[in-house]
């Protein structure tokens, strides 16, 4: 047995953080709220040219075939910088459900950024950006290009990931050769990594201030409460990433327990990003409760994604009837 | 990344799990925190020693297998889902072995390491004082030099010494320099307790075993030899013990496993199908039993691979230690009016409970834990 990732895969990885860090900050982040398109074409292209959006397609067209072992740090990393976009989507259920048609090459080279809703969602996120729409019609998920659709915003929490409802879609696009529950535990997995990114990051935001700010005398960070607070909050996190890193390497082998090794990941790091989340806040006192302190660019992204692709209590019970046995 | 067994770590297990069942008793035996427990323990302590299973990690040339810490990892499973008692050995095959074969000499590995890995041996810890609690570093017991320079000369009284009632030998910190403080001037001494000098007074615990004591030094004589690591250095080498109780060693993942299969039985053998709210929470306690699995096995991984674990131990002391709480809690949850008896066929459970409930405290609190988390891994300011 071997828990680890390969040097390969962590070097890939660490490049990635590297651009993120240089490349988009969350002064860019914010940059992509105001203009109110909640996504970012320029890094959108460094991410295709990097590989990051083809990892798991094919070579053959153009992507790096590489599995979701080789996929889920780079996840991690996307979700560190809160990248808007259509991001997640594009590189899991995107790669899986277009493999063999002719969007592959467009989901590795960037020209089709792909989003869905599979689960039975009134809202679709990313329908404005996506030129491939991922629905599910009479138990067969159904590949509709966005020209199909009419599409109409809605307001949402985030506005890196903007929402919309979709019509027409109905009997329009393609139906596609997957597995609905594989691909929906694609998402929901690809979710998971993403929010222990960006759990890490909403720690780190806490973790400068706590050392920033000062009352009574001293940082913040030096009294105990501060200190158990971030404590707690990193314990969560970190025993959530080891399920998630199991998950993936499930998912790439084709594990019988994949699905209940997906929402393990998915039950335990949306808790976990959660508690980060509020602990960070509670860390930030008032300030945190501005528009204006970037850590709600971060907040907000988790308290969008948790619900997203299966709540926590939806995956719990789905463990539940893997362990313990259906109702 | 590969979670699957090689076919030698899958003929490991095999290996273990046969010899297991051929030798765990059928029946469990008494607490090892009583006389005649202990005596049953140590054993069956010999009697795994015999087939080189008490410490499969050690070298073999002092009675161990050479195992890697993933073989350790499938021995531990193998080991408590075969229902074998408790480690009566463990403060030293876990703590102090691991520890004198890091800072100790030759001729301390030959003598106390095949002696602990058979149990002939049995070693406590003394650490904590009554003024030396979550501030081990006010230790005040001291230790001086012969005029010959031949022997310490121990004076003070340690507490919550774990296994000291009848033990055989302890392991403790002496203030060595009289002029020091906090973690300077300590040293690590190993010391018989059958020494003149030496009184063990045992402390009933909340279960109402002894479990734990007190140990008195008035003029206690040991050689010098008995120094572990560095004159003064002590409190490092009291460290390094201290970061395998809380990192891996102590509490392998495989009980906690367990416990929480015992758990899932429980609940379906009383628990009410109904219940959403217990479903879930036996579900979440399979998960966290589960995601500290995983945790130790990336730990262990990164040992292998040449990696170094060290402050963030701290988590699998909180983590192992609340888990296990909350087992017992639900199950005396579930268990209802039986959780008020101490015998009958809940009576483990009720045991368990109490036992659970040491978890948080012993071993630096999980207070203290948090603080070192804050200070050392999320890098916060020093109080």
């Amino acid at each position: 047995m071997q828990f680890s990732f390969s040097a390969e895969q962590l070097e890939f990885a660490a490049g990635l953080r590297e651009m993120l860090e240089r490349e988009f900050t969350a002064a860019n982040l914010r940059a992509v709220w105001d203009a109110g398109t909640g996504h970012d074409q320029k890094l959108w292209g460094r991410l295709a040219e990097m590989g990051v959006l083809g990892m798991m397609v094919a070579e053959a067209d153009g992507g790096l075939g590489g599995d979701f072992v080789d996929a889920v740090l780079l996840l991690e990393e996307l979700g560190r910088a809160a990248v808007p976009g259509p991001v997640l989507e594009t590189m899991s259920v995107g790669a899986i459900a277009t493999a063999g048609t002719a969007w592959a090459s467009g989901v590795a080279d960037g020209s089709v950024p792909v989003t869905a809703a599979l689960l039975g969602e009134r809202h679709v996120p990313h329908a404005e950006t996506a030129v491939v729409v991922l629905t599910v019609q009479e138990r067969q998920v159904r590949a509709v290009e966005h020209t199909d659709l009419t599409i109409s915003a809605v307001a949402g929490i985030d506005d890196g990931r903007r929402l919309s409802t979709i019509a027409g879609a109905d009997g329009r696009g393609v139906v596609l050769d997957v597995d609905r529950e594989r691909l929906a535990d694609a998402g929901a997995l690809a979710a998971s990594a993403y929010l222990l990114g960006l759990s890490s990051r909403m720690l780190a935001i806490a973790g400068d201030y706590a050392r920033d700010r000062r009352q009574f005398g001293q940082p913040i960070g030096a009294f105990q409460a501060v200190k158990h607070l971030m404590a707690d909050a990193l314990l969560q996190v970190e025993f959530a990433r080891p399920a998630i890193y199991r998950a993936a390497w499930s998912f790439a082998t084709d594990q019988p327990e994949r699905a209940r090794d997906v929402s393990m990941a998915k039950s335990l790091v949306s808790d976990a990003v959660q508690k980060a989340a509020r602990s960070a806040l509670q860390v930030h006192g008032a300030i945190g409760y501005t528009w204006e302190c970037d850590l709600q660019l971060f907040m907000k992204k988790a308290w969008a994604l948790i619900p997203a692709w299966g709540s926590a209590t939806f995956h719990r019970r789905r463990v539940a009837d893997a362990v313990l046995g259906p109702r | 990344m590969d979670l699957t067994e090689t076919a030698d770590e899958q003929a490991f297990r095999a290996e273990a799990r046969a010899w297991l069942q051929a030798n765990v008793p059928t029946e469990p035996l008494p607490s090892f925190d009583t006389e005649d427990g202990f005596a049953r323990h140590r054993e069956w302590e010999a009697l795994l020693a015999s087939g080189r299973w008490s410490a499969v990690s050690w070298p073999v040339e002092y009675g161990g297998r050479g195992a890697d810490y993933l073989k350790w990892l499938i021995f531990e499973e193998e080991y408590w889902r075969s229902g074998a008692p408790g480690r009566v050995s463990q403060n030293g095959i876990f703590l102090l072995g691991p520890t004198i074969m890091e800072v100790g000499t030759t001729e301390q590995k030959a003598r106390f390491l095949p002696s602990m890995a058979s149990a002939q041996e049995v070693w406590a810890q003394a650490w904590s004082e009554p003024d030396a609690g979550s501030d081990m570093a006010s230790i005040r017991s001291r230790g001086t030099l012969s005029n010959d320079g031949s022997e310490w000369v121990l004076n003070g009284q340690k507490i919550w010494a774990s296994r000291a009632v009848w033990a055989d030998w302890c392991f403790g910190i002496f203030r060595t320099d009289p002029d020091s403080s906090r973690h300077k001037g300590l040293t690590f001494i190993l010391v018989p307790l059958d020494s003149r000098g030496v009184t063990v007074r045992p402390i009933a615990q909340l279960d109402g075993d002894t479990g734990f004591a007190e140990i008195f030094f008035d003029d206690v004589h040991v050689p010098v030899e008995n120094t572990l690591g560095p004159v003064g250095g002590g409190w490092g080498v009291a460290m390094a013990t201290a970061g395998f109780e809380r990192g891996v060693s102590l509490r392998s993942p495989a009980r906690f496993n367990v416990a929480v299969e015992k758990l899932i039985g429980l609940w379906g053998l009383i628990g009410d199908p109904d219940d959403d709210t217990m479903r879930d929470a036996v579900t979440d306690l399979w998960m966290r039993a589960e995601g500290y699995r995983l945790h130790t096995a990336m730990t262990v991984t990164k040992l292998l691979e040449g990696g170094t674990v060290g402050s963030e131990s701290s988590l699998n002391k909180i983590f192992w230690s609340e888990m296990d709480v909350r087992t017992h809690e639900l199950a005396m949850q579930l268990l209802g009016p039986d959780a008020e008896r101490m015998d009958g066929p809940f009576e483990s459970w009720v045991d368990g409970f109490l036992f659970s409930l040491s978890g948080p405290l012993y071993a630096g609190t999980n207070e203290i834990q948090r603080n070192i988390i804050a200070d050392r891994v999320l890098n916060l300011p020093r109080a």
